[in-house]
């Protein structure tokens, strides 16, 4: 018991002799981790944003018009034995152009002059959840354009493929500036955990001689590490959550669709915990580094 | 009686010169030893291959039947527990206070807080500096400080205690009160070996005495009478 304690009040000790060195630590630790976070931020928001877009994906299969009553339901019956697909909405010639009426009450004068309908019938298809990836939307769209009947398939297809493109490449980046900051946060973490180590290189020769083990030694450092990434990766959350906010007023400032408020969200609870946990493993990471061969009992 | 301490053929060279040159030496249980030689005789290499600090190049050496040439780097402790060491340079910390300065190596081994207590108390009641226990290492005399890191060396009651001219730093009167300090410890059952260029220590105290030169031991004299069991 008070073994332990004497090991937290080391660590802490240590940290409070070495401030300027732990203040410095602490605020390059946060900085790197907040270059990571804002990749991750933007990672998760495209990622948000990609799945919001993808829900509402709606394909629509045009009708020809000299389809019959008959083959049309066949046709209903077969998009919807299909597993890929999630509803399909019927939207008969009249419906379209009373939908297109109600849309477009200025433009409706541009079919009065046609005299016959010239809006085709349509399925409107959602698919399935699981099958809402691009490649997926893709594949199945190409299959369907073959079917008797069909006119036209159409779909949202640029935006989507485009986001998928986008949300590949920073994940790419994330990952990159990912490893090369927390390797970044490990080497600040321990060469202040070095630095520690010098100024009490007596005191662990003193410790060495009285008998204490290699684990005792080293473990404040450990915990000193640990609480530099944990302090760091909060810290870091903080600065995060502060420049998102100010994001998103910024957002909210310039366009007038409130909407895109609701769009871009912060971290959930449970990834900022993971963020300030994987933090305090980088900082441990960095101790273990640094005192891989001290503490031994042979000089 | 069983050897507390022995030497086999033990040879150190640092830099191809030798420091310590076949030394043979047996030192039992209960004895006071005094390591005597010049400067650079190699003392405090004899010392330090006892805790493990060193190893020799050649031969072994075995503290209470232990070769303590082939400890393995994590039982290196806890022979050093066993085996109390004093410094000529004080090496108290200086953030602690003169009682948890004493409690440290108690500490380490996880006593309980009660028996911290109790033995840190016995310790520096031993050693004469109980009074100072709440003060910082800094503000108690040389003499107190080398008493403080005796109390340090004995509170979890070695087996042997070592001392490296532990009263290099103090003046004639205060090494004859720190002598009689070891006395006392000796008498009580632990095998105390004291290294020093001191002749003066020698007058003091009426004991084995081991003459080291050049790394090489000289053939002992006559053996005065033994201090202690
Ligand atoms: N770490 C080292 N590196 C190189 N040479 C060393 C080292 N330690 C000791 N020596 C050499 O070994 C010899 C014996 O040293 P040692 O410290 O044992 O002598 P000593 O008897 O304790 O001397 P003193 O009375 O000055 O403390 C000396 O010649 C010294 O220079
Ligand atoms: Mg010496």
């Amino acid at each position: 018991m008070r073994r332990l304690f004497y090991l937290v009040r080391e660590a802490w000790a240590n940290m409070r002799t070495n401030r300027m060195t732990t203040i410095v630590a602490i605020l390059t630790t946060a900085f790197t981790l907040t270059c990571v976070g804002i990749f991750l931020l933007i990672y998760v928001n495209l990622q948000h944003a990609a799945g919001w877009l993808q829900e509402d994906v709606k394909i629509m299969v045009y009708l020809e018009d000299r389809l019959s009553r008959d083959g049309r339901l066949q046709l209903e019956l077969m998009l919807k034995s299909d597993r890929m697909v999630g509803s399909v909405l019927y939207i008969s010639k009249e419906q379209a152009l009373t939908e297109f009426r109600t849309q477009f009450p200025a433009d409706s004068h541009l079919l009065e002059g046609l005299g016959e309908n010239p809006l085709p019938a349509s399925f409107v298809v959602t698919l399935a959840q699981s099958f809402r990836s691009p490649e997926a939307i893709k594949e199945w769209v190409e299959q369907v354009q073959t079917m008797g009947g069909v006119a036209k398939v159409d779909y949202n297809q640029q935006w989507i493929s485009l986001l998928a493109e986008l949300i590949g490449y920073i994940e790419l980046a994330a990952l990159g500036v990912g490893i090369l900051l927390s390797a970044a946060a490990v080497t600040i973490i321990g060469n202040t955990i070095r630095l520690a180590l010098f100024a009490r290189r007596e005191e662990i020769e003193i410790l060495r001689s009285i008998g204490a083990t290699g684990t005792f030694i080293r473990v404040p450092y450990f915990l000193e590490g640990a609480a530099l990434g944990a302090c760091g990766s909060a810290l870091s959350l903080g600065i995060l959550k502060v420049g998102f906010e100010l994001f998103r007023q910024q957002v909210q400032f310039i366009s007038r669709f409130s909407e895109m408020e609701g769009l871009i969200s912060f971290f959930p609870l449970s990834a900022c915990l993971a963020l300030v946990l994987a933090g305090t493993a980088l900082g441990f990471t960095g101790s273990v580094v640094s005192l891989l061969r001290v503490g031994e009992g042979r000089v | 009686m069983d050897a507390m301490i022995q030497l086999i053929h033990v040879s150190k060279w640092y830099d191809r010169r030798p420091a310590l040159s076949d030394v043979m030496l047996e030192i039992e249980k209960g004895e006071f030893v005094l390591l005597m030689g010049p400067s650079g005789s190699g003392k405090s290499t004899i010392l330090r291959m006892l805790i493990g600090e060193e190893q020799p190049d050649e031969g072994q050496l075995f503290v209470q039947g232990k070769n303590v040439t082939k400890l393995k780097r994590s039982e290196i402790p806890y022979l050093r527990r066993k085996v109390g060491s004093v410094f000529q340079d004080f090496r108290l910390l200086p953030k602690k206070s003169v009682f948890d300065n004493v409690a440290l190596p108690l500490i380490v081994q996880g006593v309980s807080e009660k028996d911290i207590r109790r033995k840190v108390t016995e310790a520096l009641r031993a050693v004469g500096v109980e009074h100072k226990r709440d003060q910082s290492p800094s503000s108690l005399s040389t003499g107190e400080q080398q008493r403080a890191c005796i109390a340090r060396a004995i509170v979890n009651g070695p087996v042997v205690l070592l001392a490296d001219e532990p009263t290099g730093n103090l003046d004639p009167e205060l090494t004859g009160e720190i002598i009689e300090l070891f006395k006392l410890i000796n008498a009580r059952g632990t095998t105390v070996v004291v290294a020093t260029h001191n002749h003066h220590v020698m007058h003091q105290v009426n004991c084995r005495v081991i003459s080291l030169m050049q790394g090489v031991v000289l053939p002992e004299r006559a053996m005065p009478e033994r201090v202690g069991v």
